[in-house]
């Protein structure tokens, strides 16, 4: 009797520790609730950085040969991302997508925005983004650019790419895994929203990102 | 009328072939100048048996292959060839665009949008080989 009332007293410490430990634990969880609750929510559909982080200035080619600066593009909002034309379907999935936002734009918004392809692939050339890239629509642009300078652009951006073993019987071609970011940079040429690839089907609260970017009303949206 | 429509639209997006289901499926249009492409489709598997998808034929491609869609924390995705494809007994796989995809390489012809792929899927389910026919849109 005297060990089974000690037991029962043993047990009831270690409930009551038990609970402790739970009280404890749950702080930090209703401080993050809490504080997500009281957060006004953030107009901006992808990753937002509210600072101004200058984008960096590549010096690369477009698909018509023509050498071109991210600077050469101030004023405008740029949507970049990186890839190569073999790409048999994360990039058409991007340039896809990156097409349906730049269809939802309103014409004035349309004319202040250019989508950006940088190639990834040393296999690629101004004719081959010239046939690849405005197939998605003829006002993006492709761009390429000596191994060096292509490394330098990708790391300056976060983006990593590697040669994929091939697939199938042509042991010569192969594939790159590559980053699948979108930036999105303002006319002023700061980085200002990041998409992760999973977003960009999402392609009416980027073309509103595109439009908040570029300090265009963005319309209203029935609930 | 519309509600018509959207049935005879499901029905046509629908193909039986024995036990197995597929829906909705299609395929990319590339650009001209693309070494290959993907079609993307529901495969539903409504036996007891896992069916693999080992490959394929198509007059505008030299091969194909089930592919896999890779996806590290830091966003570098990349593709693997699955020698086969399992769908699961009584289960179904998606292929879709951005993932798991039936890839068309080594085009011997780019579909053109709008036009329709003969696809014929391979397949092994408990020993015995298969074979799923199909007319795939391109869109």
């Amino acid at each position: 009797m005297a060990r089974h009332r000690h037991n029962d007293a043993r047990s009831r410490r270690i409930a009551l520790i038990l609970l402790a430990a739970c009280a404890v634990a749950a702080i930090p969880v209703l401080v993050i609730l809490f504080s997500i609750a009281k957060k006004p929510a953030s107009p901006w559909f992808g990753q937002y950085d509210p600072d101004a982080h200058q984008a960096y200035n590549f010096s690369l080619t477009d698909h018509d040969g023509k050498p071109v600066r991210l600077q050469d593009l101030r004023g405008q909002a740029v949507l970049l991302c990186f890839g190569f034309t073999r790409c048999p379907n994360i990039c058409p999935t991007t340039l896809g997508n990156l097409a349906a936002v730049y269809r939802k734009l309103p014409p004035a918004a349309q004319e202040r925005t250019k989508v950006v392809f940088i190639s990834v692939d040393e296999r690629d050339t101004p004719a081959s983004l010239k046939e690849y890239v405005p197939f998605f629509n003829e006002r993006f642009l492709g761009l390429t650019g000596p191994p060096a300078d292509i490394g330098t652009t990708a790391r300056a951006y976060g983006a990593f790419f590697r040669k994929a073993p091939a697939v199938g019987s042509d042991k010569g071609d192969y594939l790159i895994d590559h980053s699948t970011y979108t930036h999105l940079i303002d006319p002023e040429g700061n980085l200002r929203v990041l998409y992760r690839f999973e977003q960009l089907p999402e392609t009416d609260r980027i073309a509103d990102d595109v439009q908040r970017v570029l300090g265009l009303p963005v319309p209203e949206k029935q609930p | 009328m519309n509600r018509i429509l959207c049935l005879l639209f499901v029905s046509a997006s629908l193909v039986f072939a024995g036990d197995l289901k597929i829906e909705g499926a299609w395929i990319r249009a590339v650009p001209p100048s693309s070494k290959a492409t993907a079609a993307f489709m529901t495969i539903i598997n409504k036996t007891d048996t896992p069916v693999l998808i080992t490959g394929g034929t198509c007059p505008v491609a030299q091969e194909i292959r089930p592919m896999i869609t890779t996806k590290q924390a830091n966003g570098v995705m990349g593709m693997a060839v699955a020698e086969s494809f399992a769908i699961p007994a009584k289960g179904q796989r998606v292929f879709e665009p951005g993932g798991d995809h039936i890839m068309l390489m080594n085009l011997k012809e780019v579909p053109k949008a709008g036009s329709t792929v003969a696809l014929v899927l391979t397949t092994e389910s408990g020993g015995k080989a298969g074979a799923i026919h199909l007319d795939v849109p391109v869109r």
